[in-house]
């Protein structure tokens, strides 16, 4: 074989064993619907915690154990809210409170990961609901990788809590009766890809 | 005869004291119970059942009390259609042959004027066993819409779901302990 031709291979196997080596660092994972979902409390008068859910969440997730970087982005259709009160649902979709019309989508994005050895502890980044946009953690309550045994393949989740004051992005309506801290707990399971 | 008049009033008086039994109609729009159980030891799946009514009994002075609610186990929701299917079925609720769930609480425990645990029974799938609520928050107040008096709390208690025969996927990885949460708020009558 010619030289050239030898050392083009050489530099390209090399390039591609370089680039093989660093994307099988980070690892993608789609979020699972069906066991993806972003659920909210608020204190109803001081008295009872409301709770509810957002039905609709989508989002995917690459992780880099090693270097302890990765990517979250979440997305949650605004309108799929559910507290189990049609009435309450209505109005929740309202300009009182989401907006849904205007803002169908709230999101989130990961600006940081933060990992205590193989386990993903915190995920900062930013929220954005109703078109405003702020800072918000994710801190792992828990958080496991598992083979799945019907789809033979890993998939990794736990459940992640974070807190907003919902008059940081603009819907003051009922406040105090309708608490200002809404509670979210996000239960999420994303099968490798 | 005169200290014997005032005697009986204060006897009466008493009596009266005792007696401040007041009744609450259960607001199915602040009343859930959500339920939640681990997934192969990875997230949380929460639900709820969304039709229930009930009633509770409150004597503060005598620190008593008594609270029935029923839940219709066909309105069981997790927000996945099909998962929803699963629970109506034989392998878990069994809607078909158990269409209620009942709470019975007839030991309430107060500390000052706050209820702090309600102790009864819980019927499910035929079977009655003892349960506790705990209370994690309790509170009155005048409600401006009702304009009445609401009393109502969060409570939790954890079952082992196979006490009342629910065995379903127990050696496969779906646990037996199943976290309540309860929302209740009851509207004087």
């Amino acid at each position: 074989m010619p030289a050239r031709l030898h050392r083009t291979l050489l530099a390209a196997s090399l390039g591609a064993l370089l680039c093989g080596a660093a994307a099988a660092q980070s690892v993608g994972y789609l979020l699972a619907p069906a066991h993806t979902k972003v659920h909210w409390e608020v204190r109803h008068f001081g008295t009872s915690t409301q709770r509810g859910w957002f039905a609709d969440v989508q989002g995917s997730v690459r992780l880099d154990r090693n270097s302890g970087r990765g990517d979250v982005s979440v997305s949650i259709a605004t309108a799929s809210v559910s507290s189990g009160v049609a009435v309450l649902d209505g109005m929740l979709r309202g300009n009182n409170f989401l907006a849904a019309t205007d803002h169908p989508t709230a999101y989130f994005v990961a600006t940081g990961l933060r990992f205590d050895g193989e386990r993903l502890a915190e995920v900062r980044g930013e929220f954005t609901l109703r078109g405003i946009s702020r800072p918000m953690a994710l801190r792992a309550l828990n958080f496991g990788c598992r083979t799945d045994a019907m789809l033979q393949r890993e998939v990794c989740g736990g459940d992640f809590e974070a807190e907003l004051r919902r008059s940081e992005f603009g819907s003051t309506f009922g406040l105090p009766f309708v608490g200002d801290t809404v509670r979210l707990l996000i239960a999420v399971e994303g099968v490798r890809e | 005869m005169y200290k014997t008049l005032i005697a009986l009033a204060a006897l009466a008086a008493a009596g009266l004291a005792q007696a401040e039994v007041s009744n609450y109609s259960i607001d199915p729009t602040h009343t859930f119970v959500t339920f939640e159980a681990k997934h192969f030891n990875t997230s949380t799946l929460r639900g709820r059942f969304d039709r229930k009514d009930g009633a509770v009994t409150l004597d503060r002075a005598a620190k008593s009390g008594r609270a029935e609610i029923t839940i219709d186990t066909s309105s069981v929701n997790t927000g996945v259609g099909p998962l929803d299917g699963h629970l109506k079925s034989k392998d878990f609720f069994n809607v078909a042959q158990s269409p209620s769930i009942s709470f019975v609480g007839d030991k309430f425990s107060f500390e000052g004027d706050k209820v702090t645990a309600v102790t009864g029974t819980l019927t499910m799938l035929g079977k009655t066993l003892p349960v506790t609520l705990n209370a994690s928050h309790f509170n009155c107040y005048n409600n401006p819409l009702f304009k009445r008096e609401v009393c109502g709390g969060d409570f939790e208690t954890t079952i082992a779901r196979s006490q009342w025969g629910m065995t379903y996927g127990l050696n496969f990885g779906i646990p037996d302990q199943v976290r309540l949460l309860i929302q209740i708020e009851a509207v004087k009558q």
